[in-house]
C-alpha cells in the first residue's frame, strides 16, 4: 500500500519535474532582462561567462560571478527558489564522486585540518583539499547557473536556431530537436500508460503482477514512441519542414544588446588579464 | 481528363512490407471535388490520405499529383516540395502527432514559416483563424496540456493557415462537440465553395452525406469496394453493414430515401 503510493508519487513527481524543466516555457515568455535580449547575444554572453568560470582559479571571483548569475536570475523574473532548485540538483552528484574524496589527504596531500576516524581508518582532511573541493563546487554551481539561465529564458526553438547561426552542424541541431520531441512524446506515453494500467487494474497492484505489467510496458513503450516519433516527423514534413526549423521573430540586436555585450566583454577581458 | 489533381492506378501498399494497407486502389480526384472515404477501422483510409499527402509512396502502382509522378525522390527537389506542401495540406487523425511545438501558437505558424509565407500575412491569417475556431485562450498554452478536442482544433488551424488548394482531413470531427463540428463542416463547405478540393476520411455517415460529391467505401480487405454519389452509397444497407458502417439492428427502421442509419 505504502509502497504503491510511494511509487505512484515518485512517478508523477518525476514526470512533472521533467515536464517543468524541459517543456515549461513560463520563464521564457516572461518580460525580464535576459528575455529581452537578442537570443544570439544572450547565448554568446552567457557562454562567455561559463568560459570565464572555467578559467578562474580564485574562489572570490567565482563567488562574484555566482552573485552575477543570481542577480541575472532576479532581473529575469526567475523565482529564486526555482532557480536554486534547478541548479543545486546537480551538486550532490558531483560533490559525492569528485569533490568529497578530494578533501582527504589520500587525494590531496597538504596541511592537516582535521582527522576523522571511521571504522579504524584514519582520514585526514587537508586545507588544500578542502579549498580545492570548495573551488570545484563553486565552479560547477556557477557554470550550471549560467547554463540554466540560458535554457530557462530562451524558447527551445530559438535556442536551436542560435546554434545553427553559431555554425553548429545541422545534423547536430536536428538531433537535439528530435531528442526534445522524443522526450515530449515519451512523457505523454508514460503518463497515459500509467493511467491506463491504473484504470484497468487499480492502484493496488499486486507487486508480482505490477512488475510484469511494467516490464511489458517498457518494451512496448520504446516501440510506441518510435512509431510516434516517426509519425511526428511526417507531420513536420507535411507542413513543409525541410530540416531547418524557422522561427517567427527574426532576431534583431538593439542598442542595449550591444551595450550588454560590451559590458560582458569588459568583465571577461579584465578578469582574464588580471 | 488532363485536369486531375490526383490519379492513382493499381496502387498497393504495405507497412514494413508485411502489413498490407492498400490493395489495388484506383482513384481520380478532380479540382474542386468533395470526396469522402469511409470504411471500418484498419481498412486503409489513413494510409490513403498519407499517400495523397506525399508522405508514403506506393509499393506497386503509380500515383500522380498535378500531373507529376509522386515518387520517393521528388521531394528532394526543394521547389517541388515547397510547391506541393503549399498546395496540399493534411490534418492527421491523431492530433498529438501534429503538435510538437512548445505552444499552440508556434504550432499553428510552423507550416507557413517553413514555407516562407510573409510574416504579416501569417499574422493576419492567424488572427482570422483564431476568431473562426475560437482559439484565443489556447494560443499560449503548450499543446500537450489541451483536451483532445482542443488539440484537434489547433491541429486544424495549423493546416488551414497554410491555405492549401487541397485539404485532406483524417476524421476531422471525431471527438468534437456538436457546435464545433458544425463550425468545421461550415468552414469546409465554405472553402469548397471558394474552389478548394476537400478529401475527408470519416466514420460519420451524416458528415459524409452532407459534405461529399462522391463517397469511396473501403472494405476490410483494404480495397475500394464501391464508389458513388452519397444517395447511392447510403441507401445500400447491405454494403454499409458489410463494412461496419452501420449496426444490423438499425435496419429495423425501414428508411426509404433519406437515411441516417447509424444514428439509432
Ligand atoms: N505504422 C504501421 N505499421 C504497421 N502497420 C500499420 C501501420 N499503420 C497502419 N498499419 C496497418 O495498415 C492497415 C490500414 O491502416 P490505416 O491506419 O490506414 O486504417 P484506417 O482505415 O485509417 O483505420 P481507422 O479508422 O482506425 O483510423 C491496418 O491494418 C493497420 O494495422
Ligand atoms: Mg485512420
Amino acid at each position: 500500500m505504502i509502497k504503491n503510493n510511494f511509487i505512484e508519487s515518485s512517478i508523477s513527481g518525476g514526470l512533472s519535474f521533467l515536464k517543468e524543466s524541459v517543456f515549461s516555457d513560463d520563464y521564457a515568455s516572461q518580460k525580464g532582462f535576459l528575455q529581452s535580449l537578442d537570443p544570439r547575444i544572450k547565448t554568446a554572453t552567457l557562454l562567455l561567462f561559463v568560459v570565464q568560470v572555467l578559467l578562474t582559479k580564485q574562489i572570490v571571483v567565482l563567488l562574484c560571478l555566482y552573485a552575477v548569475s543570481l542577480l541575472l536570475a532576479f532581473l529575469s523574473k526567475i523565482h529564486l527558489g526555482f532557480f536554486l532548485k534547478r541548479t543545486w540538483v546537480f551538486i550532490p552528484l558531483f560533490s559525492l564522486f569528485i569533490a568529497f574524496p578530494a578533501i582527504f589527504s589520500i587525494f590531496t596531500p597538504g596541511e592537516t585540518l582535521a582527522t576523522l576516524k571511521i571504522a579504524g581508518l584514519e582520514l585526514i582532511v587537508t586545507r588544500q583539499g578542502l579549498s580545492g573541493a570548495a573551488l570545484f563546487v563553486t565552479r560547477v554551481i556557477t557554470s550550471v547557473s549560467f547554463v540554466v539561465l540560458l535554457s530557462t529564458t530562451t524558447k527551445h526553438f530559438k535556442l536551436l536556431k542560435v546554434l545553427r547561426i553559431f555554425g553548429i552542424p545541422q545534423v547536430f541541431v536536428m538531433t537535439l530537436g528530435m531528442c526534445y520531441r522524443y522526450i515530449f512524446l515519451f512523457v505523454g506515453i508514460i503518463e497515459n500508460t500509467y493511467l491506463a494500467i491504473k484504470s484497468r487494474v487499480g492502484t493496488k497492484v499486486h507487486s508480482k503482477r505490477g512488475q510484469r505489467i511494467v516490464a511489458s510496458n517498457i518494451a512496448s513503450l520504446y516501440q510506441r514512441s518510435y512509431r510516434l516519433n516517426e509519425d511526428v516527423y511526417q507531420a513536420m514534413l507535411s507542413r513543409g519542414y525541410n530540416g531547418e526549423p524557422l522561427v517567427l521573430n527574426n532576431f534583431k540586436a538593439g542598442l542595449r544588446d550591444w551595450l550588454w555585450l560590451l559590458c560582458v566583454l569588459t568583465i571577461f577581458v579584465t578578469l582574464t588579464i588580471a | 481528363m488532363d485536369n486531375l489533381i490526383f490519379e492513382l492506378k493499381n496502387v498497393f501498399f504495405s507497412y514494413l512490407e508485411r502489413f498490407p494497407a492498400l490493395s489495388d486502389v484506383n482513384l481520380n480526384i478532380r479540382p474542386g471535388e468533395k470526396l469522402t472515404v469511409v470504411g471500418a477501422n484498419g481498412s486503409g483510409k489513413s494510409t490513403l490520405l498519407h499517400m495523397l499527402d506525399g508522405l508514403i509512396f506506393p509499393g506497386r502502382g503509380t500515383i500522380k499529383a498535378f500531373g507529376a509522378d509522386l515518387k520517393e525522390g521528388v521531394f528532394n527537389d526543394e521547389n517541388f516540395s515547397k510547391n506541393f506542401r503549399r498546395k496540399v495540406g493534411l490534418i492527421f487523425q491523431n492530433p498529438d502527432v501534429q503538435l510538437f511545438c512548445p505552444t499552440a501558437k508556434e504550432d499553428i505558424i510552423f507550416g507557413p514559416l517553413q514555407l516562407g509565407i510573409e510574416k504579416e500575412e501569417i499574422e493576419n491569417r492567424l488572427e482570422e483563424l483564431t476568431g473562426v475556431l475560437n482559439l484565443k485562450d489556447l494560443l499560449d498554452r503548450p499543446p500537450h496540456q489541451l483536451s483532445v478536442g482542443e488539440k484537434r482544433k489547433v491541429a486544424l488551424a495549423s493546416t488551414l493557415i497554410i491555405d492549401p488548394d487541397v485539404l485532406i482531413l483524417d476524421e476531422p470531427t471525431a471527438g468534437l462537440d456538436p457546435l464545433t463540428t458544425r463550425h468545421i463542416i461550415n468552414l469546409l463547405v465554405q472553402s469548397n465553395d471558394s474552389g478548394k478540393t476537400i478529401i475527408i476520411s470519416t466514420h460519420d455517415l451524416r458528415l459524409a452525406e452532407e459534405i461529399s460529391d462522391i463517397i469511396y467505401v473501403f472494405s476490410p480487405g483494404k480495397r475500394i469496394v464501391k464508389s458513388g454519389k452519397p444517395e447511392e452509397i447510403l441507401s445500400d444497407g447491405q454494403l454499409l453493414r458489410d463494412n461496419n458502417l452501420i449496426h444490423s439492428y438499425s435496419h429495423k427502421h425501414k428508411n426509404t430515401t433519406h437515411i441516417h442509419p447509424h444514428l439509432h
